[in-house]
């Protein structure tokens, strides 16, 4: 067996360096795991709801914003019953808001391990997205019972939240592994992330329907990955109907062209994290 | 077989004059402003260096403090980077670290191993498979499935230790923080590295402590200033550090001059025996041992002094004896010479010394200073009953009334 040649260089972008990389990333995915299971358990350990929580946070959303949007604002919803009209965008997006605000810090919160042990770095944002995915899967059994409920039929059409939850999860990627990286060099990004997911709460379709934005914004509305995610994630599930094609195209191509961008730009501030963690 | 190789690797670290710049180092506008005034400074914490390493070679790397040492170390674990330069490594690299500062509070000790073990690169197979022996070396017992906060400190070190001890690499990085636990557990540390030693690893070690640098390590490098300043036999090498530190010390320049130029005498050997004369480094509480400091003398020296000493393995002094308290006055004359300590029982806990002998003249200026030489490390075992950190000989007796009863310890 010939040992395995490993070659640290100074920092570079070739091609070469970045297929070592993942190479190394399949490498530890053990890691991967063991740390993703210890993000769920540890999430609600000693807490007494527990798992609960998953469910609680986007059910009381639910309730709030179905009371605010729905019986004061009468925000239309489509003709669908509210609740399940904003449930349906709330579980995709508390999916890519927790993902993203747990996973900015990653890098700065485990400093002990990066200035210590050598992994693929991009594991520890990576944890907290799958994390958030444990915690999306649980919060879904309420969209089942909220379907039922309401009496809306499941559709084949359903099927298709797997390729959607897949773009989903790239672009919650994509934004963790950009955020975290920069948050090591300019810690203002910790503090800027909140109010950003704030605002881009409402430059999403998540508590009005996609038919309210006026049709002379919709193509620079349309760039936002988020609002072709939700709003087809709402067309299959609550709609029961074919997802729209061009605008779930337009999210896959943005969010793997955001990823493979903030992965290579990750990988190059890797190499020096550890001087200014 | 090469096993790494340096190929002339520099590290460029920028530091910052003003040090409230560096305080607000994480603010963007005091960062984007920085950028076009440019106040950074350069600093070269390595600069062209290269070396190789064998397979199965041990290379010790000395060196002041800041001389670039650490930066060595993480460079070869890939925490960082070179500025220029290359590092070729063939095979695993595995540091062995302590990494109990990664241990999650409100998981139990199986679980942390798991957690530490992935994170120094192991698979879930490979710490399955040695999880009971990580536990056993780790000496935590039973206490494995309990949350680790319930742990007491030594604990904690010695679980976090044992991971990294279980890392079977093909390259071992070493570091001054072997410094872990009690001196049981650092004897089996040294075991567990003289063992992975006799199995072939490749092993680099970074330290301050130069007798276990020379009991470990073939070659070592000598780093001044982020440059290799001297390269090549241990004991060459260490020669010049000393130089080196007593320079650095204007109280030691007399010494050197005296150990360097015009020796009086050397210390050929110290050979360590038991109780039938056998050179061993071998021994139980309570077991008789002499120890013989042969010497080389070259002009006589009048009113001479020589000790011994019983140092942990990294370097403490446990308890040293002296020629001055204990002996009649000593003269020594040109020509070879052996002084022998000997006791009737060792007193020392279970554990691993590293002896060491000294000679110098009557009085305590640095200038007396003669020579100076380690010896093996022996290894203390289990004899007579010791639990706290040393034995002494001893009788019980009982006091009742006029009756007094006499127990002798057997």
């Amino acid at each position: 067996m010939t040992p395995r040649v490993s070659i640290i260089t100074a920092p570079s972008l070739s091609t070469t360096k970045l297929i070592h990389d993942l190479g190394k990333l399949v490498r530890y995915r053990d890691l991967l795991y063991t740390l993703s299971v210890h993000r769920i358990k540890v999430r609600y350990k000693q807490s007494v709801l527990g798992g609960l929580w998953a469910i609680l946070q986007p059910v009381s959303l639910m309730l709030m914003f179905t009371f605010i949007f729905s019986f004061v604002a009468k925000i239309p919803s489509d003709g669908a019953p509210y609740a399940i009209f904003v449930y349906t965008a709330l579980l995709p997006w508390n999916y890519f808001s927790s993902s993203v605000s747990n996973a900015t810090g990653s890098l700065v919160n485990h400093a002990q391990f990066v200035t210590k042990v050598y992994f693929p770095r991009e594991i520890l944002p990576a944890t907290y997205v799958i994390a958030s995915l444990f915690d999306f899967v649980v919060a879904s059994v309420v969209l089942v019972g909220l379907m039922m409920y309401y009496g809306v039929p499941l559709t084949i059409h359903a099927l298709y939240v797997v390729p959607i939850v897949l773009i989903l999860t790239c672009f919650a990627l994509a934004m963790s592994l950009f955020l975290s990286a920069t948050q090591v060099r300019f810690r203002d990004i910790g503090v800027a992330v909140p109010l950003l997911l704030q605002l881009w709460l409402f430059a999403t379709p998540v508590i009005y329907p996609l038919s309210s934005v006026p049709e002379r914004f919709r193509s620079i509305y349309m760039l936002n990955p988020m609002v072709g995610v939700i709003e087809n994630f709402r067309q299959v599930t609550l709609r029961g109907a074919e997802p729209d094609y061009s605008t779930l195209t337009l999210a896959a191509v943005v969010s793997v062209v955001l990823l493979c961008l903030s992965y290579v730009y990750f990988k190059h501030l890797e190499s020096t994290m550890a001087d200014i963690i | 077989m090469v096993n790494l190789t340096f190929d002339r690797v520099s590290k460029k670290y920028k530091i910052y004059a003003d040090p409230s710049e560096e305080q607000s180092r994480s603010s963007l506008l005091n960062k984007i402003r920085r950028r076009f005034r440019n106040h950074s400074q350069e600093f070269w914490a390595l600069r062209d260096v290269s070396f190789t390493v064998e397979r199965g070679e041990a290379l010790g790397i000395i060196g002041l403090n800041g001389a670039g040492k650490s930066t060595i170390l993480k460079l070869l674990y890939n925490i960082t980077t070179p500025s220029k330069g290359e590092i070729r490594i063939c095979g695993k690299l595995s540091a062995l670290i302590e990494v109990s500062s990664g241990f999650h509070p409100e998981l139990t000790g199986r679980e942390n191993v798991y957690l530490n073990g992935s994170l120094l690169g192991m698979t879930r197979r490979e710490i399955r498979n040695k999880l009971d022996s990580i536990v056993d070396f780790s000496g935590v017992g039973g206490f494995i499935d309990s949350p680790v906060k319930r742990y007491s400190s030594g604990m904690y070190l010695r679980l976090g230790f044992s991971i990294a001890a279980h890392l079977d690499p093909d390259i071992l990085l070493l570091d001054e923080v072997l410094a872990v636990g009690d001196a049981a557990f650092q004897a089996k540390c040294i075991q567990r590295i003289a063992q992975l030693r006799k199995e072939g690893t490749t092993i680099v070690f970074v330290s301050h402590n130069l007798g276990a640098v020379e009991s470990l390590c073939d070659r070592t490098l000598l780093i001044k200033e982020g440059q290799i300043y001297k390269s090549g036999a241990t004991h060459e090498v260490i020669a010049t550090y000393e130089d080196l530190l007593l320079r650095v010390s204007p109280k030691g320049r007399a010494a050197a001059t005296e150990s360097s130029t015009a020796a009086a005498a050397e210390i050929v050997a110290v050979k360590v025996f038991d109780s039938e004369g056998r050179n061993t480094t071998m021994f139980a509480t309570g077991d008789a041992m002499s120890m013989q400091v042969e010497l080389n003398v070259h002009r006589r020296i009048e009113d001479a002094v020589v000790e011994v000493y019983f140092n942990s393995v990294f370097g403490n002094l446990h308890t040293h004896f002296s020629t001055e308290t204990g002996g009649q006055r000593l003269d020594l004359e040109p020509g070879s010479t052996i002084v022998e300590f000997s006791c009737a029982e060792i007193t020392l806990e279970v554990a691993a010394f590293e002896v060491e002998a000294a000679i110098r003249r009557r009085g305590l200026s640095i200038s007396d200073f003669v020579d100076r030489k380690h010896g093996a490390v022996i290894n203390v075992g289990r004899g007579k009953p010791v639990h706290g950190v040393f034995y002494t000989p001893h009788q019980w007796r009982v006091l009742t009334g006029d009756a007094t009863k006499h127990m002798q310890h057997e």
